[in-house]
């Protein structure tokens, strides 16, 4: 039964056991989202928020809970969608963008590969000899950042959750890459750098499955459509890793989540040098190298 | 026989199971990997099954 009010529960929370009915998990989970933000100074009163989406459920709950909270906290939203140009994929989900943008009234911004960049990702996977995510990955930051500076945004919320960056987190462990990890937590870059829009991460507290739940309970109507390109099978194999973990020790997501914000702050002290932003002398982009990799990229092109 | 959606593959099927963890295990699901609706109502826990019953896995996992 519902801790709070005995009547048929929904979900169980792993971290504590408890359950919870439709009404008191909206709560907890809405509450539990505008906590992180305060917590974490994610939004500042006056702001203007860029909601990068891709029409799938992290997203698009970030954005409908962001559009919930912007007249509370006094901020304004816009979202920001980049179309890489997957044939049966992407323009699927474009379409529920789309018609969620429109019933929320909240101005959507598409950019896509073929304008910016003259090819679709199907065409430059034909072109390159490189794996789809090692382009996409590049190319989307890019894009998300050059974008975001364009739209006048503050800052850039991403749907990653806590299932996200607890993978993140493993996979640097296991690659021994802890600088790359002192980039992580809920909201990164350095307020002083104009050229790099900070990226923040109000999902950062909670689960996949509890963004899925709340998703389906809100009747969001989404379909699971997976990228025809999804070869990170690292991340696949890590996820599967922490999710038999998680399935036999209850919480073990939390408490690395937990760990890890105790050592960032010591990580980003550590790494403060090298995380330096230099600019791209080719198209003048934030870059830790002296040519971008997304210039790198082109000049194969 | 229990009717059986996998949305992760797309798949129809059905199978015999006293339980949802019966179901699980005959499966090979991974109970993370998934939110479980059981006759259009979601099913946090494990719940007796019976022939007429429809059960849906939905996938958690973002599709990239």
């Amino acid at each position: 039964m519902c801790r709070n009010c005995e009547t048929k529960p929904v979900i169980f929370l792993t971290n504590n056991k408890k359950g919870l009915c439709k009404s008191c998990f909206f709560r907890y989970f809405e509450r539990k989202f505008s906590r992180t933000i305060s917590q974490f100074k994610l939004i500042e009163p006056n702001e203007k928020i860029g909601v990068a989406i891709s029409g799938g459920k992290d997203s698009l709950t970030l954005l409908y809970l962001l559009n919930k909270l912007k007249s509370k906290k006094r901020f304004r939203i816009e979202a920001l969608l980049i179309d890489e140009g997957i044939n049966g994929y992407r323009d699927n989900t474009i379409k529920d963008a789309r018609k969620f943008c429109r019933n929320l009234k909240i101005k959507l911004n598409i950019v896509s590969y073929r304008k910016e960049f003259g090819y679709t990702l199907d065409a430059l996977i034909k072109k390159l000899k490189m794996k789809p995510c090692s382009i996409c990955g590049v190319f989307r930051r890019y894009l998300i950042n050059k974008y975001s500076r364009k739209l006048k945004f503050d800052k850039i919320a991403m749907g990653h959750n806590l299932d996200d960056e607890v993978q993140s987190i493993m996979m640097n462990q296991f690659r021994n890459n802890q600088e790359v990890s002192a980039r992580l937590g809920p909201i990164t870059g350095i307020k002083s750098e104009k050229k790099f829009i900070r990226r923040i991460k109000p999902l950062y507290m909670l689960t996949e499955k509890e963004v899925m739940t709340y998703a389906y309970l809100r009747s969001f109507n989404l379909k699971f459509c997976e990228c025809p390109y999804n070869t990170e099978a690292y991340r696949i194999s890590v996820r599967e890793f922490i999710n038999n973990f998680e399935s036999k020790y209850p919480g073990t997501k939390h408490s690395m989540i937990n760990s890890f914000m105790e050592t960032l702050p010591l990580l980003k002290m550590k790494y403060k040098n090298s995380s330096e932003i230099k600019y791209c002398r080719k198209c003048k982009e934030p870059s830790s190298k002296d040519v971008c990799q997304a210039c790198e990229i082109r000049s194969k092109l | 026989m229990v009717k059986v959606f996998i949305e992760k593959e797309n798949r129809k099927t059905s199978a015999k199971a006293k339980d949802i963890e019966e179901l699980i295990r005959k499966l090979s699901i991974n109970k993370e990997e998934v939110i479980i609706v059981k006759n259009n109502e979601l099913t946090p826990r494990n719940e007796k099954l019976k022939d007429s019953d429809e059960v849906k896995f939905l996938s958690v996992v973002s599709g990239g």
